[in-house]
């Protein structure tokens, strides 16, 4: 051994955790997706249950996938590439043990509270205020452990792996951070400090962020050391990959507003967010190109190896979407897909493609690596391969066929100036059996699924039972940075890196957040309305609760066949005291933003109970629950003052008398459905009637000024 | 919507400094990744290959 050489070991069995965490919430993940895409085409399948509605599970579903599955192999390529490409240990074993077993509580956190209904409502955001401030805790753990152990590091340069590993972590946490800043009124309730319009583009920002930071750049840091590794060539152009680099975090975080196009949001910042979503353009492609042709001079192996087959339809798919997304964000794209089941096929287009397929091929890359083996059936991966293929195609292509349909038929206007298809239920009939198509695609992804879990346990079973934990030999010496400059220099300064990268990612959130955090700007001050009564309050919490944002939107976009269907466009002021607000990202049912008074309590007291009876071919789940639960009376004090404490001008007297006002309007409400001939006991007690109060007044609010 | 777009063009040096920023972005980060010497390309795309040696 010469001078300065030194033997160390890898921590390979973090790595072995996270991917056997990678399989059993894939799984979770994909199921609770079938389950939710059934419900979907057959509404029976909600089972009239609580904890088994489509609002409740849809969350669970969009978690499980990003945040357990996706998250947990994200970890795994993490742990694995970083300490090789650094030839180093990771920092401290016990960090790495806390992050995976805090992770794995976060997970079961919120598999328990989502159905039980415990959410914030602002989506892959939904978890209540405690299991935010543990993701916080449990990500800050991760970021120590990583920096140190870069600090530690034996190969001088960082590979561009190493970059996007950084960046993830970096903007993971300034977004989780930002978007999840709220008050708690009890255990599981809180109140974001952002209201309406402000709500709506942190959220955004947050939302478009987390696809780009946790199922983007990682994912491309997956990708620039797997590809290679499992092509055995180097990636094709390493200066290619730094101008990636830079250009999509530079660029990405801008592209927010792209999903608040024609929105009451401020018209300079959709420009914005058009303008920049087409930019992503350059550096996706550049990226998807980079990793493709790392096959160059081998292509012969996408016939042979169903590693290389996941992997290039990951890239491709990759490709695929950051072409389609830009595509979506053009405005007049936007009106046509935005709400609709495009968007839906677009997402899972990245996700089952992109994601999943990366995933699957570094499960199947380092299970036989960590467990000194050779993978069990190179069959089964190949049937996998293409029963996922096949499923993923088929998902895309329904969800596209059925949002575009969906999309032209509520757009359409004929001669005179009336919608054509003036019902919106009409055009919920016509794509129900794409649903089912969907659903089929779905199943096949899934049993494509569970070959690699059964492939995967056979191999482990048949691994050897004793395993030796390699030494390795490497040189650790003083790194000397005389001489280099440029680029070269920056690969080798961590803290420097770090910081330019999150200047990459300010500059944009600045510009866009902070003009907008100031509302009076944007407010007249003639059309501020009254904010909600305790009990209208009360309702929009149940609303919040059945996640009925999952369906229905809150935001008439400034579009002729909008206008004519839902009335007036929405303003800024409609939703100005709105926390969390509710502007929806999909309309599987019809826009709700001036539901109130169209229809009598009476219409919306059966609806609820049963949507078939009042509106024939209806899809929606029934709330027979809201018939049975009373009304929580005594927190309202506490949620009224809490609003206050964050700007909305309740008196201190509605405050103190909150309950008795929230009864006394309860009453007069169930007054008038007893009226109607509804027999039920202490009705004026039940959730039902917060709701229809709250329903009631959407769109209806009076200007305080008059 | 043709009115509301030519709108923004009032603001000229909100444009102008925009494309300023842009135009220094990506031609400095050009100039950076050409400045690099082949040799440390060389060894940086090999990395993920390199650590088999030791295996």
């Amino acid at each position: 051994m010469s001078k300065g050489e030194e033997y160390f070991s890898y921590d390979d069995e973090i790595v072995k955790k996270f991917i056997l965490a990678t399989v059993i919430w894939a799984g979770a993940a994909l199921l609770f997706g079938i389950v939710v895409a059934l419900q979907l085409a057959y509404w029976p399948f909600n089972f009239n249950s609580e904890y088994f509605s489509f609002g409740r599970l849809r969350p669970l579903h969009t978690n499980a996938a990003i945040f357990a599955f996706a998250g947990n192999a994200i970890f795994a390529g993490i742990y694995y590439s970083t300490q090789r490409l650094l030839k180093t240990r990771m920092f401290l074993d016990s960090l790495s043990k806390i992050h995976f077993w805090g992770w794995q509580f976060i997970i079961v956190a919120a598999a328990i509270t989502l159905p039980l209904g415990y959410t914030q409502s602002k989506e892959y955001a939904e978890l209540e205020w405690p299991i935010d401030i543990a993701i916080a805790v449990i990500w800050v753990i991760f970021a120590i452990n990583f920096f140190a152990t870069i600090k530690n590091r034996r190969e001088k340069h960082m590979y561009v792996a190493v970059w996007f590993y950084i960046a993830t972590i970096i903007t993971v946490a300034v977004l989780h951070i930002v978007n999840s800043i709220e008050i708690p009124v009890s255990l599981f309730k809180s109140y974001p400090v952002y209201a309406g319009i402000q709500d709506a583009l942190v959220q955004w920002w947050y939302g478009h962020n987390a696809v780009a930071f946790f199922l983007t750049t990682p994912f491309l840091g997956l990708m620039y050391y797997f590809m290679p590794k499992i092509c055995n060539r180097p990636i094709y152009s390493y200066r290619l990959s730094i101008i990636h680099f830079w250009s999509l975090v530079f660029i990405y975080i801008w592209a927010g507003p792209h999903h608040l196009l024609y929105t009451a949001l401020p018209d300079w910042a959709q420009t914005l967010g058009m303008v920049f979503s087409i930019m992503l353009w350059a550096p996706s492609w550049g990226g998807m190109i980079n990793g493709l042709l790392t096959l160059r001079g081998a292509w012969h192996l996408l016939r042979t190896d169903p590693l290389v087959k996941f992997m290039v339809a990951a890239i491709t798919f990759y490709g695929m979407a950051t072409f389609e997304g830009p595509l979506l964000s053009i405005k007049s794209i936007s009106s046509i897909g935005h709400y609709t089941d495009w968007i839906v096929g677009h997402v899972h287009g990245g996700t089952l493609g992109w994601n999943g397929f990366l995933s699957f091929a570094v499960i199947y890359y380092l299970t036989p690596k960590l467990w000194n083996t050779t993978l069990y059936s190179i069959k089964l991966a190949e049937t996998h391969f293409w029963l996922g293929l096949a499923g993923t195609l088929l998902y895309y292509v329904s969800m596209v066929v059925a949002g575009i349909t969906q999309g032209l038929m509520l757009l359409a206007i004929d001669k005179t100036g009336q919608l054509v298809y003036p019902d919106f239920i009409e055009t919920v009939i016509k794509i129900v059996p794409l649903y089912w198509v969907r659903a089929i695609g779905g199943i096949l992804y899934f049993a494509g699924f569970c070959l690699l879990a059964y492939n995967i346990y056979k191999t482990i079973k048949n691994a050897p039972k004793t395993s030796v934990q390699e030494k390795h030999l490497a040189t650790r010496v003083k790194f000397n940075f005389d001489g280099e400059r440029g680029h070269r220099k920056l690969e080798g300064k961590v803290l420097i890196f770090s910081v330019l990268t999150f200047i990459a990612i300010a500059v944009g959130s600045i510009i866009e957040i902070i003009p907008t955090l100031s509302l009076h700007k944007y407010v007249k001050p003639a059309s501020i309305t009254t904010p909600y009564t305790a009990l209208e309050l009360a309702g929009r919490d149940i609303y919040i609760r059945e996640g009925c944002y999952t369906c229905h939107s809150q935001m008439i976009r400034k579009m002729p066949a909008e206008v004519l269907r839902y009335g007036k466009a929405s303003t800024i002021e409609d939703s100005m005291w709105d926390r969390p607000f509710q502007w929806g990202s999909k309309r599987t049912g019809p826009d709700l933003a001036r539901l109130g008074k169209k229809y009598p309590d009476l219409w919306h007291y059966r609806h609820m109970l049963d949507p078939r009876s009042v509106s024939a071919g209806s899809i929606m789940p029934t709330y027979k629950w809201l018939y049975t639960k009373n009304i929580d009376f005594l927190i309202l004090r506490k949620k009224l003052s809490v609003l206050r404490n964050l700007g909305v001008p309740y008196s201190e007297e509605e405050i103190v008398k909150a309950d008795l006002d929230a009864t006394r309007q309860a009453e007069e409400i169930a007054a008038s459905l007893k009226a109607e001939g509804i027999e039920t006991e202490k009705l004026s007690s039940k959730e039902i009637i917060a709701l229809i109060a709250y329903l009631q007044v959407l769109g209806q609010k009076e200007p305080i000024q008059k | 919507m043709k009115q509301e777009g030519l709108s923004y063009f009032t603001d000229t040096w909100l444009t102008l400094i925009a494309l300023i920023i842009f135009f220094v972005f990506f031609v400095a980060l050009t100039i950076v990744v050409l400045r690099l010497k082949k040799k440390h390309i060389e060894k940086m795309s090999k990395l993920p290959l390199e650590e088999d040696q030791y295996e």
